[in-house]
């Protein structure tokens, strides 16, 4: 291709470009039943089971027969950049499920449609957990819908509890005393790990931090002040770091995408997970089903007997590009998705936290202890530059640091939160 | 007959007029025309993209709208003061070397060896190399990485059955310097294939007449490399140090694979840290600024190996 070719081709392109992103609307029309085009959807792995996805397509087809949806399933490690060129290019996804703390980030350059008009049209929006409606809030306007949430608990063999003749711990103390019991009766077991924790775990390591009254950050005067440095974050980074020490066999520099199969396999006595996890261990190719009536959840202690530590609060939301050409088309799936039918799917099916208080009775058995330690929960510094922190990989890092022994917790935390106020202050 | 045909050319060529002359003279520019503008437009429109998006402030709003903000020099003079981005330049060029140099021993070493072996060793080792080159690196980074695997990997195993030490649950990735042993020993792997072919090819081209002359005057095995084969395999050590610093200085995948797309700071080489800045924190301008110093190193790094790379061509 000669230069002009090329000068042709990148006019070209960019008028395609300013051509997509002027003629945005799509044909309004009254009859569902003649509403043409094509939607795509990113959902992120692990979030929804197939039959939800399957139900809810089923349902959207049958109202509108004459549109295509194309769901892909996107992986989280690398979401971020995905996300980044996607929403500049042209054509980006019509849908997209968001962790919830990325939405700032993508609310604040544009990337999401404002829906705040639109908010009654959504089912139970009224009700929606408060906690995943502060993610979708932006300068008081709406760019998300609330879809799931979850929180972390941790899940025990409870056969390897009765064998070695311990009770769910409640004190962190008490979790480090059932743990060296576990690793004594299984010391004839070089893989055993009483408590499985790959380095890089840090929504579990929050917990921690936040139990003995520390945070990530605060924020005073509009500036942000790293406080993983502080006493109390410290005291929390140091007692994970003995349970650690003294209970895990993970790979201190891996990070939590393999421990349901570890678990799986039979070598490790707790894990700090989500309700889901529970179907991925017991799942019939890739998990163990022999494990379904062998495993139990407790929440996560805290350092005050019989008290629970506060947990991270995950979550996805859904957000409608800015630039879609089906913008109503975009919210009419969502809308259905995030029905009463079809959240009371996700929560019985999928076992995640639905999106409305007004369904929390559903967790039920194994599942309610995970509902229960929503009700004590904590989020991330509520910044658009916080996904910078996460995509920076700060705290995974200081993590990795300290359980190798690389750094002290004092200058692994020193240096995390001094990167962390830098992010969050736009630099 | 040879003279018949020379007499041909000698009468054609004094038959020349003026504009067939100048038409002969412009027409090499001609042929040389379009590779140039080709070159231009795949190498130098990206690269002057590049550095001009090394002068602005881009980040993701400004990626959505497609402008960015003019600030000059500012994101050079931020990582110049970035302690990260100094340690960042040392480690690069210290990983670069000890590739380049373990690639360019190992490759020769192997190269002088295929000379010796049997014809068929010989292909048996040829396509064995062949092989390593044409397997796709994401490909085999995933089998280094399952192989050097915390809980499940062969390498540990196999230190530990033929005791060695107690491997059970060693990781490698543990200290840095470990690891990145690791990925030199990953990356010399996959670079050797091409630098040994390279090499026994132009082994192949050392008269075998002054090698046996230098044997007759009693010089020794590694007199004779030295003193005989080295100088004259000189042009293409040089071409091949050239491109084994070029492609490890911009190493990229066989670290991002190996440490499941999360590389932590201590594994950062220039290529990782301008990925990281550009698409991990959306600061592309700053990621671009990276970028750009990141080839003005290596316009320096190789200038040398251009430089007498040319001066043996026209010695030639």
């Amino acid at each position: 291709m000669n230069q002009s070719k090329a000068w042709f081709s990148v006019i070209g392109l960019v008028a395609a470009v300013v051509v997509a992103a002027c003629g945005g609307s799509s044909p309004q029309s009254n009859n569902p039943a003649n509403e043409t085009g094509t939607l795509t959807i990113w959902l992120m792995n692990g979030s929804a089971p197939q039959a939800v996805v399957d139900g809810v397509n089923a349902d959207f087809k049958a109202k509108y027969p004459k549109v295509t949806v194309n769901v892909e399933i996107q992986q989280w490690g690398d979401i971020g950049t995905k996300l980044d060129t996607a929403f500049a290019g042209s054509t980006p996804p019509d849908v997209v499920e968001l962790g919830n703390t990325l939405v700032a980030k993508y609310a604040a350059a544009g990337a999401l449609e404002d829906i705040s008009g639109k908010k009654p049209s959504f089912d139970n929006s009224s009700t929606w957990l408060q906690s995943l409606t502060d993610s979708c809030t932006l300068t008081g306007k709406l760019y998300c819908v609330p879809y799931y949430a979850g929180s972390r608990a941790i899940i025990y063999r409870k056969d390897y509890f009765d064998a070695a003749g311990v009770q769910a711990p409640t004190s962190i103390d008490g979790l480090l005393t059932v743990g060296q019991k576990l690793m004594a009766a299984h010391s004839s077991d070089p893989n055993f790990s009483a408590l499985y924790f790959p380095g890089k775990y840090w929504y579990a390591a929050l917990p921690f931090v936040w139990d003995f009254g520390g945070d990530i950050a605060t924020q005073s005067g509009g500036k942000w002040q790293g406080s993983l440095n502080s006493a109390s974050s410290q005291q929390g980074l140091n007692t994970l770091t003995n349970l650690v020490g003294s209970l895990s066999r993970a790979d201190k520099t891996g990070d939590e995408a393999k421990q349901d199969q570890a678990f799986a396999q039979g070598h490790v006595a707790m894990i700090i997970a989500n309700g889901w996890e529970v179907g991925v261990i017991t799942d019939k190719t890739n998990g163990n089903p022999s494990l379904a009536d062998k495993l139990g959840a407790f929440p996560i202690p805290s350092h005050n007997s019989g008290q629970t530590a506060p947990v991270f609060l995950g979550g996805s939301d859904f957000g409608v590009a800015a630039k879609s050409p089906h913008a109503s088309l975009a919210n009419a799936w969502v809308q259905m998705f995030t029905d009463s039918k079809h959240m009371a799917e996700m929560a019985t099916v999928g076992g995640v936290i639905p999106n409305t208080t007004s369904m929390l009775n559903l967790g039920t058995g194994i599942n309610s202890t995970f509902y229960n330690a929503a009700k004590n929960s904590k989020f991330v510094p509520n910044s658009q530059n916080w996904a910078n922190v996460e995509n920076a990989n700060v705290i995974p890092d200081m993590l990795v640091k300290i359980f190798t022994k690389q750094q002290t917790v004092a200058d692994a935390s020193n240096a995390a939160s001094t990167k962390i106020a830098t992010i969050l202050n736009g630099g | 007959m040879a003279t018949a045909i020379a007499a041909d050319i000698e009468s054609a060529s004094g038959s020349f007029s003026g504009s067939r002359r100048l038409s002969m003279r412009l027409l090499p520019y001609a042929l040389i025309g379009p590779s140039v503008v080709v070159i231009g437009g795949i190498l130098g429109f990206p690269l002057a993209m590049l550095v001009w998006l090394s002068l602005q402030h881009y980040g993701l709003r400004e990626l959505i709208a497609h402008t960015g903000e003019w600030v000059g020099l500012q994101n050079f003079q931020a990582i110049l003061a970035d302690p990260l981005f100094h340690e960042v330049v040392v480690r690069s060029l210290l990983f670069t070397s000890a590739c380049v140099s373990l690639t360019i021993v190992l490759s020769t070493l192997i190269a002088l060896l295929l000379l010796r072996v049997s014809p068929v060793v010989r292909g048996v080792v040829m396509s064995a190399l062949v092989f390593v080159w044409a397997t796709p690196v994401i490909v085999t980074v995933d089998i280094w990485q399952w192989m050097f695997d915390y809980e499940f990997g062969v390498i540990n195993y196999l230190l530990t059955q033929l005791h060695l030490g107690n491997f059970i649950h060693h990781n490698w990735f543990d200290n840095p310097v470990q690891g990145l042993g690791v990925i030199v020993l990953v990356v010399v792997w996959g670079a050797i294939p091409f630098v040994t072919i390279t090499i026994f090819a132009g082994l192949l081209q050392v008269p075998s007449d002054i090698v046996d002359a230098a044997h007759v005057d009693g010089a020794g095995g590694w007199q004779r490399f030295w003193y005989v084969t080295a100088p004259t395999l000189k042009p293409i050590f040089l071409i091949v140090t050239c491109l084994s610093t070029i492609w490890d200085f911009g190493v990229f995948n066989q670290i991002y694979v190996l440490l499941n797309q999360r590389p932590s700071s201590d594994y950062f080489t220039i290529a990782i840290y301008s990925y990281r800045e550009s698409f991990g924190v959306t600061q592309y301008g700053l990621g671009a600024a990276i970028a750009v110093v990141m080839v003005l190193i290596l316009v320096v790094v190789t200038l040398f190996y251009v430089r007498e790379t040319v001066k043996v061509a026209e010695i030639a």
